[in-house]
C-alpha cells in the first residue's frame, strides 16, 4: 500500500488536471452505455408486479418492495429437492472446472511458450483451429462420446470439455512468452524443479494474466445449465432451477427480474475482488542486466 | 577396464519430456472433446443422418450436401458474405476500441475496480439465464423491436444522418471506400462497445504485466509520454492484440446472433438434417479459417516477444 502511493505522488507532476477530466468525462460516456442494463435490472428487481406491467414502462421503480425476492424464497421452499442443493451443485461445477481449467492450460501455455520439444507449433495451431468450432455444431459427437464414457448424468460430461478450453491456452500462452527467460534459467540453476519454475516462477509472474482467465471461466461455468447432460433431479444446476422456476410464464416476472439481479451479483463480486487483487506485477524485476 | 558409459538423457531431452508431460492433460482433452467431434462432423457432412431407435444410421450421399449450400440453397452463399462484411468492418472497431478503454482504465483513479466492472457487464449481461430473462422482459423487447421497426422500415432518420456525414466527407475528398466504412461504423457502434469486454479485460492484464520499471527509465531518459506509448506499451501489448483479433474474428462469426450459425442450428436441430448442417458448417469454417490464416500470419511476424 505504502509503496503505491510513493509512485503515485511521484507520478503527479507529469499529468494535468484537464488530462484528468477528459479521461473520467470519456469513461463516464462509455460507462453509461455499458451500465444502464445493470441500473435497470436493479430497478425492476424491487418493482411490484402492478409495476412490472405498467404501461408505457417506467425506467426508474417508484414503490420499491421486496415482494420479488419474497415470492422467489417461497417457490424455492417449494422445490422438490432442497434448493440448496442446487446452490451446492453449481458451486462445486463452478469452483472444480475454474482451478481445474486454470492449471492445466497454464502448464501447457507455460511449455509451449518457453520449452522447445518437438511437435509444438503443430499442437499449437491445433488449439487456433479448436477455437472456432463452437459447441453447437459438434452437439451430437460430443453426446456420443459422452455416452461412450458413460459420463451421462455425471459432473465429469460438464467439467472435463471445460479444462480443454482453447481460448484459456491461447491467452496464457501469449503471457507466458513474455516471461524473461534469464528468471527461469535463475530458478533452474538454484536446483528448482522444472514444476516448481513453473509454480512458484511463471504463475505468480503472470498473475494478472490468470486472474482474468478466473473471470471467464467461472462465468462460462456459473451460467451452465448441464441440460443435455445431467438428468437426475440431485444433480441439477442452480440455473437449470432457476430456468424451471421461471418457466411459470408472465406471472412469474417480478421472481425473474429478482433471480436475475441475483445471478449477476455472484460474477460481478468477484470480478471486483479479482480486479482488486491485480497489482502491477514485475515481469522484468529481479533481474540485472 | 572400460567403463560403459551410462546413456544419459541430453538437455534438449530432458525439456521435451517435461514439456509433453505438461501439456498431455490438455492435449488429451483436446483430443477427445475436440478432434474426435470434428472427424466425425466430416463423416456426417458426406452422409444423411438418420435417427433410428437404438441410435443413428448414414446414408452416403457424396457431395450432395455440399452441392446443396452452393447450388440449392439461395441464402447460403449471401449469408457468408454478409458476415465476413460485417466482421472486417468490426473487429478493428473493436479492437481500437478496448485498447482505448483499457489504457483509460489502468490509469489510477477512485473507484476504478468499480469502472472496469462497468465494462465487463455486457459478458455477464449477455449470459445463459441471465438473457433469457431479459428476452422476456417487456420494455426491453419493446426497446429492441423500435430499433428493428427503425432498422428496417423508417430507418429514414438514421439515413439522413449518415447522407450528411457522407456528404461532410465527400467535400473533405476522402477515399469513398474510407467514407463507407466510417458511416458503417457509426451505425453499429452500440454493437463494437457490448462486443469488447473480454477485450478489454485482456488488454488490461497486460498493461499491467509491463514492468515500471521499463517507465521509470524511460522517464529518466526524458521520454515524452506519445514516445512511452509507442516505445514500451505498443510493442510488450502486442502479443495480445493478436490474441485479441483472433478472438474477435471467432467472437465475430461464432456468436449465436450470427446468420450463419443460425443457418447451421436451425439445419441441424429444426430441420434435423444433421449432415446439411455438418456441410455449411464446414464450408464456412475453412472460409474462417483462411480469413484468421492471413490475419494471424500479418500479426505475428510485428509481435514482439521479450526474449
Amino acid at each position: 500500500m505504502v509503496k503505491v502511493r510513493i509512485r503515485l505522488k511521484q507520478r503527479k507532476p507529469n499529468r494535468s488536471l484537464s488530462g484528468d477530466i477528459t479521461n473520467i468525462v470519456i469513461l463516464i460516456f462509455f460507462g453509461l452505455f455499458f451500465a444502464l442494463p445493470l441500473i435497470y435490472a436493479v430497478s425492476n428487481a424491487f418493482k411490484p408486479l402492478d409495476e412490472i406491467f405498467l404501461f408505457p414502462p417506467r425506467f426508474f421503480v417508484r414503490n420499491p418492495s421486496l415482494e420479488n425476492f419474497q415470492d422467489l424464497f417461497i417457490l424455492m421452499q417449494q422445490s422438490w429437492v432442497p434448493f440448496s442443493r442446487y446452490i451446492l451443485n453449481t458451486v462445486f461445477i463452478t469452483v472444480v472446472g475454474t482451478v481445474g481449467h486454470v492449471v492445466v492450460a497454464s502448464m501447457a501455455a507455460y511449455v509451449l511458450a518457453k520449452h522447445k520439444f518437438p511437435g509444438r507449433s503443430l499442437f499449437f495451431s491445433i488449439v487456433v483451429a479448436s477455437l472456432m468450432f463452437s459447441y453447437h455444431v459438434t452437439a451430437i459427437p460430443s453426446y456420443l462420446i459422452m455416452s461412450f464414457l458413460k459420463w451421462i448424468d455425471t459432473y465429469y460430461a460438464i467439467i472435463i470439455p471445460q479444462l480443454a478450453y482453447s481460448l484459456g491456452l491461447f491467452l496464457m500462452k501469449q503471457f507466458m512468452e513474455q516471461i524473461p527467460d534469464s528468471l527461469l534459467e535463475a530458478a533452474r540453476i538454484d536446483g528448482a524443479s522444472e514444476f516448481r519454475v513453473f509454480w512458484q516462477i511463471a504463475m505468480p509472474t503472470v498473475k494478472p494474466a490468470w486472474l482474468t482467465l478466473v473471470i471467464f471461466v467461472f462465468q462460462n461455468l456459473w451460467n451452465t445449465t448441464g441440460g443435455t447432460y445431467i438428468y437426475s433431479e440431485e444433480l441439477k444446476t442452480l440455473p437449470f432451477a432457476l430456468q424451471q422456476i421461471l418457466a411459470g410464464g408472465i406471472a412469474r416476472a417480478g421472481v425473474a427480474a429478482a433471480v436475475a439481479l441475483l445471478m449477476m451479483t455472484v460474477p460481478i463480486t468477484l470480478f471486483i475482488i479479482t480486479q482488486n487483487n491485480i497489482i502491477q506485477t514485475m515481469t522484468t524485476s529481479g533481474i540485472k542486466e | 577396464m572400460k567403463v560403459k558409459p551410462k546413456r544419459r538423457l541430453t538437455l534438449e531431452g530432458k525439456k521435451a519430456i517435461t514439456g509433453y508431460i505438461f501439456i498431455s492433460p490438455f492435449l488429451i482433452g483436446l483430443a477427445v472433446f475436440f478432434v474426435y467431434p470434428l472427424v466425425q462432423s466430416i463423416i456426417f457432412s458426406f452422409n444423411d443422418l438418420e435417427v433410428t431407435t437404438t441410435g443413428y444410421k448414414l446414408n452416403y450421399v457424396g457431395l450432395g450436401n455440399y452441392r446443396r449450400a452452393f447450388l440449392v440453397d439461395p441464402n447460403f452463399r449471401r449469408v457468408v458474405v454478409e458476415a465476413v462484411t460485417q466482421m472486417i468492418t468490426d473487429v478493428p472497431l473493436i479492437v481500437i476500441f478496448s485498447f482505448f478503454a483499457a489504457t483509460l482504465l489502468n490509469q489510477e483513479f477512485k473507484g476504478r475496480a468499480l469502472a472496469r466492472a462497468i465494462f465487463f457487464l455486457p459478458v455477464i449481461l449477455t449470459s445463459g439465464v441471465i438473457i433469457a430473462i431479459e428476452n422476456s422482459d417487456m420494455l426491453i423487447s419493446m426497446a429492441r423491436s423500435s430499433f428493428e421497426e427503425e432498422a428496417t422500415t423508417g430507418a429514414v432518420a438514421s439515413v439522413v444522418q449518415a447522407l450528411e456525414l457522407r456528404r461532410l466527407l465527400m467535400q473533405s475528398r476522402m477515399d469513398p471506400r474510407f467514407i463507407g466504412y466510417i458511416t458503417g461504423a457509426i451505425d453499429n457502434i452500440y454493437e463494437v462497445i457490448t462486443a469488447s469486454g473480454v477485450q478489454i479485460l485482456v488488454f488490461l492484464a497486460g498493461l499491467q504485466t509491463i514492468s515500471p520499471s521499463l517507465y521509470e527509465a524511460a522517464i529518466v531518459e526524458g521520454a515524452t509520454g506519445w514516445e512511452k506509448f509507442w516505445k514500451i506499451t505498443f510493442p510488450m501489448i502486442s502479443p495480445l492484440i493478436l490474441v485479441n483479433v483472433v478472438y474477435s474474428i471467432i467472437d465475430s462469426f461464432t456468436r449465436p446472433t450470427n446468420q450463419v450459425m443460425q443457418m447451421i442450428m436451425d439445419a441441424a436441430f429444426k430441420e434435423s438434417s444433421y449432415g446439411y448442417s455438418s456441410a455449411i458448417a464446414w464450408v464456412y469454417f475453412v472460409t474462417v479459417m483462411l480469413i484468421l490464416g492471413v490475419a494471424v500470419g500479418i500479426i505475428s511476424k510485428r509481435v514482439f516477444y521479450q526474449e
